[in-house]
């Protein structure tokens, strides 16, 4: 009878300890931006206090690293994750986000992709309760105080690029295809919080990034802080254009170490530096986190 | 003398068996090319593009995708190159339909969910043997720690099992209905948890154990680990050169031989750490040469490192083990128990990683 006491005993010790364990977690209202280091791929963490998002998931697991060191371990839902182009660079990794966690909302271009991994994810988010849209040039997403005002694929870049494949609703993942690049269908958007604003421009390549930069000009955004740079920093990716238009403060590229694509070309770099800017490199620094209150901002060594 | 000679009349056998097997090994030149089908008898190893597992003896390094599990049955196809099977396709594959494997899925998936990536890895690896979720980085660090036992099939996990069974059992029933029912438990948790050389080792000598005690005969470990490997090898000839078989018999053989009196000598440490201390000292010992000649490698300290980790491993497959059946009642309250695993989990993954 002793015995079961002290079971019991040791099992309540255990139970408080693993709350005051989450009493201490430090669930700040304060944003972080974090570009995981996932190799060479790209996988944008965002976090306000319970509330995750995942822009794309690189090529493999280890954005869940990344999601378990910036996420208290009895979360296991992600609230929103976006996949700005189906490549594997991009995707790979969703597969075992979707593995590992519950997704509330996932939100694609709708452009398919035939490969192989593609269908796998596509699987494992048939088999979830996950809730799929699909935006384009226009579309606004809120979430708390985050919003997301989406300005590329166009539709008229849509209707000239690419072919429908089902008509069953647009929210289905993988609704038309293209003959073209895929790079230059990523989602990109202005996201936006408080004061702080970001420019999440996915694998877009110099042509696209013109129209975005035109796009921006037209809908008269600017005053952006941070940009992902476009395509891993390649030659053919981020254009001048664009950072005339968006001016921003700091650069960062997700990028593997020594990849053979000798991402980020050394033009680019000198370009943003030309600019002024500040460039953050997930080769160079591992995980790369931004925070702000909303007012002001820091990156974080 | 009756004993002498119905072991001499089965080392003959055994023998007899490992030659006919090893004379009967289709022998392919090099460059044939070949079509598989078999089933998938132990977890496929998930690198960052591939999945490798053998078949026939044969290295077989697929695309990731799709992922084949344990249990399934597939069809490849590709050329022999020594003991590699090169340009490898995936013809066809076939889930097992075998309820426990099946059940397997769902409770590796469970973990999952509900816990972060190292710590769900952790958990299925000591519960139910899986190698899937770890990842590479992890992995290396459970290799140079000496570790990795622990969460690859281990006869650790059976006997943690078989000591929970049968002292859980014995609350409702009297001990001699209570060994049959741990003897299917076991046998059902060493299908569970892939059918790898250590865990049926373990479940064998365990079986006797049980068995010996329910015939009230006197139980010989060293005898009883002797009858496993002859067990085993008539089955199996092919174990004879697997390296998890070596290291799990020999580990067994050099606690059976040194366990007490490196127990003896540590008469200072505490008693909760001592036989840990102890059995985890005599298995290295007895490794320590073999891993070396097989991956260059050995770690002076990975006594150590048993010794601040495996105290938490009865604690990680309880927990584990609860959760995973309360999981198929009632997923809410199964979640909040597996988080209980935590702390410990944590405390493993922190010593294994601390040190880089």
């Amino acid at each position: 009878m002793r015995k079961n006491w002290f079971y019991i005993l040791i099992f309540l010790c255990l139970v408080s300890v693993l709350v005051w364990f989450s009493a201490f977690y430090n669930t700040s209202e304060n944003l972080k931006i974090i570009a995981c280091d996932v190799g060479q791929g790209d996988a944008l963490f965002i976090t306000t206090g319970s509330q995750q998002i995942l822009i794309d998931g690189g090529p493999d697991n280890k954005v869940l690293l990344c999601l378990s060191t910036n996420m208290p371990f009895w979360d296991r839902e992600i609230e929103l994750v976006i996949l700005t182009h189906p490549e594997k660079d991009h995707f790979g990794g969703l597969i075992d986000v979707f593995e590992n966690y519950s997704v509330v909302n996932f939100i694609t271009s709708g452009l398919s992709s035939s490969s192989k991994e593609y269908q796998v994810l596509k699987e494992e988010v048939g088999s979830s309760a996950t809730k799929v849209h699909s935006v384009k040039d226009g579309s606004t997403i809120r979430l708390g105080l985050i919003g997301f005002e989406i300005v590329w694929p166009s539709r008229e870049f849509l209707a000239n690029n690419s072919q429908k494949i089902s008509e069953i609703g647009s929210d289905v993942i993988g609704s038309y295809t293209t003959s073209r690049n895929k790079n230059d269908f990523s989602i990109v958007s202005v996201f936006s919080f408080g004061n702080f604003d970001a420019l999440l421009t996915g694998d877009i390549e110099d042509e696209a990034s013109d129209a975005v930069a035109e796009k921006l000009l037209q809908k008269n955004i600017k005053g952006i802080e941070y940009i992902k740079v476009s395509h891993h920093g390649s030659k053919n990716g981020l254009s001048g254009k664009l950072l005339e238009v968006t001016n921003p403060k700091v650069a960062v590229i997700s990028v593997g170490r020594n990849n053979s694509y000798g991402h980020p070309h050394a033009e680019v770099v000198k370009m943003l530096e030309s600019y002024g800017l500040r460039v953050l490199r997930t080769d160079v620094m591992g995980d790369v986190v931004v925070q702000s209150n909303g007012i002001s901002w820091q990156v974080k060594d | 003398m009756l004993y002498r000679l119905f072991l001499s009349l089965l080392l003959v056998l055994l023998g007899l068996r490992i030659f006919s097997y090893f004379s009967n090994v289709p022998n392919f030149p090099e460059g044939t090319h070949i079509r598989i089908n078999n089933r998938v008898t132990s977890e496929p190893l998930i690198f960052e593009n591939s999945q490798y597992f053998k078949l026939y003896g044969l290295k077989i390094y697929l695309p990731k995708y799709p992922q084949i599990s344990y249990g399934d049955e597939i069809i490849v196809e590709g050329i022999i190159s020594k003991d590699k099977l090169t340009d490898a396709k995936l013809v066809k594959i076939a889930t097992s339909d075998n309820v426990l494997i099946r059940l397997r899925e769902k409770l590796l998936s469970f973990y999952k969910k509900n816990l972060p990536i190292d710590h769900s890895a952790l958990v299925a690896g000591v519960v139910l043997g899986s190698k899937q979720n770890i990842r590479p980085e992890f992995w290396e660090r459970l290799k140079i720690t000496g570790t990795v036992h622990v969460v690859v099939a281990s006869g650790m996990n059976v006997s943690i099992v078989a000591k929970f069974l049968i002292s859980a059992l014995v609350i409702f029933l009297p001990r001699r209905k209570a060994i049959p029912l741990a003897l299917l438990g076991i046998w059902t948790y060493s299908i569970m948890s892939g059918f790898d050389a250590p865990i049926i080792r373990a479940s064998i000598m365990g079986s006797i154990t049980f068995v010996a005690q329910e015939l009230g005969k006197l139980y010989y470990a060293g005898r009883a680990l002797i009858f496993s490997a002859i067990i085993m090898i008539f089955f199996k000839p092919e174990w004879l050169i697997d390296l998890g078989f070596l290291l799990s018999f020999v580990a067994t053989t050099s606690i059976l031989l040194l366990n007490d009196s490196i127990y003896n000598f540590f008469k200072k440490v505490p008693d909760i750490l001592r036989s840990d201390l102890s059995s985890s000292l005599s298995a290295q010992i007895g490794v320590a040469p073999i891993l070396f000649a097989s991956f260059g490698q050995f770690n002076i300290l990975s006594p150590l490192y048993n010794l601040a980790v495996l105290w938490t491993i009865p604690i990680i497959t309880l927990i584990g083990m609860i959760s995973a059946i309360v999981s198929l009642m009632y997923v809410p309250a199964a979640q909040i128990l597996l988080f209980l695993v935590y702390p410990f989990t944590s405390w493993f993954i922190t010593i294994t990683t601390f040190l880089q």
